[in-house]
């Protein structure tokens, strides 16, 4: 009975563990703020070839990242031949739709897409605390009742993903391929929903 | 000494020349309506000598916020009555046909035919490039239409009457060789001055296109 109880409280225990942070051990933060490299420069402009799928629906077409100021970033979606599809502000924390065609242009949609994308351009955030690995270091921010876990490699401090969780739960993982300036690749995939944005850098811009 | 001071009024003068020269090449001016007349009968002609069109293009998407223009290129195909293919070859390689008022794209090897490129601002635009060879652009009650010329071409201007249409777009323009009524450049103006600009080049008049090209 007893062996019973320890083995419902272990699966209990365990099926309310995050994954991103199994078997590591968590410590105090030691820096104070953190940076996402990859739309940091206001001179760059970030054009990226774009597939997104979002519940089964298809779209493809071309992302473009701006940033405008140090607190504020432009992204805006359009078809390869050229109208747009969603363009969005971003300005400190706050979020401005400039444009959504009207087949995206529905709440549900709508939150995910500005959720996905103020993860992805947001510079600098504050650790809550740090989990240190083998592969490198792991922090743990605070992001509208989620968490976002940020991955570092240890060699290169590589920003190599961001893991969006709730606190049982892997809800989005965004990882970038390429060198600790500019990400070549990044795929944005949703766990438990089928909504996946796929992105690889224009090489001749 | 003396020769730069010789030199910089002499040199002053023919910057302002070369200024004066391409100016005068680029301004622009309203054609008269015998003008008008010619322009659109000679479109219209050389429409009717159009079976089939290959052309490598250069697309310049122009965002304001963007430090530079963003480029892509390919090819475009046309076969008469109604048949076009668009295939960007460069960064990336991806095609859409318009046929049977479908949009049948390839994107990189993923295939579709429902895609919100299937906008109907940028039908309208394929509608019209369509016509544009054909001929009968002209006549299309869904656009205030404006002609100018310069030394070299001929432009015409498409104002949108449509409400819908307006919201994306605020105008189309057309720009035409004088020497063979061949539409060289498009142009597509967003009500935020951002805008769309497709050069054509290489153009090929009736080349043999096999209809297999439209399948996608």
């Amino acid at each position: 009975m007893r062996y019973l109880a320890i083995s419902l409280l272990l699966l209990v225990f365990s099926s309310c563990s995050l994954k991103t942070t199994e078997g590591l051990r968590e410590q105090v933060a030691q820096v104070s703020e953190i940076q996402n490299p990859y739309f940091s420069n206001t001179s760059e402009d970030y054009v990226y070839k774009a597939k997104l799928d979002i519940y089964g629906r298809y779209f493809g077409g071309i992302l473009v990242v701006k940033k405008l100021t140090k607190n504020s970033h432009r992204v805006v979606f359009t078809t390869e031949l050229g109208n747009r599809i969603f363009d969005f502000s971003y300005n400190d924390d706050s979020f401005t739709p400039n444009y959504v065609v009207d087949q995206l242009d529905k709440k549900l949609i709508l939150n995910i897409l500005e959720r996905d994308f103020r993860v992805l351009v947001k510079e600098y955030v504050k650790p809550t605390s740090q989990f240190s690995t083998d592969y490198g270091n792991l922090y743990q921010t605070n992001d509208d009742g989620r968490f976002n876990f940020y991955k570092f490699a240890k060699d290169t401090k590589r920003l190599e993903s961001i893991v969006n969780t709730t606190k049982t739960k892997e809800k989005i993982i965004f990882s970038f391929e390429g060198d600790t300036q500019i990400a070549k690749q990044i795929d944005i995939t949703h766990q438990s929903i089928k909504f996946n944005i796929s992105l690889i850098k224009f090489e001749n811009q | 000494m003396t020769n730069s001071l010789i030199l910089m009024p002499m040199r002053s003068f023919f910057i302002v020349f070369l200024l004066v020269a391409f100016g005068v090449q680029a301004q622009e001016t309203a054609m008269t309506s015998s003008e008008i007349s010619v322009f659109t009968e000679g479109v219209k002609s050389e429409a009717k000598n159009t079976k089939s069109i290959t052309s490598d293009f250069v697309q310049y998407k122009h965002l304001d916020f963007l430090s530079n223009d963003i480029e892509t290129s390919g090819k475009m195909i046309f076969k008469a009555p109604n048949l076009i293919k668009w295939q960007y070859t460069a960064p990336y390689n991806y095609s859409v046909v318009f046929k049977d008022d479908k949009l049948l794209i390839n994107d990189g090897g993923t295939k579709n035919t429902v895609d919100i490129g299937s906008s109907k601002m940028f039908k309208k635009m394929n509608v019209l490039i369509v016509n544009s060879v054909k001929g009968n652009m002209f006549d299309d009650d869904v656009f205030e239409i404006s002609y100018f010329k310069t030394a070299t071409n001929n432009k015409a201007v498409f104002i949108p009457k449509d409400k819908n249409l307006a919201e994306f777009i605020s105008r189309f323009e057309l720009l035409f060789n004088k020497k063979d009524n061949q539409v060289e450049e498009v142009k597509l103006i967003e009500p935020s001055y951002d805008f769309t600009r497709i050069l054509f080049k290489n153009r090929i008049l009736n080349p043999t296109v096999a209809d297999a090209v439209f399948s996608n």
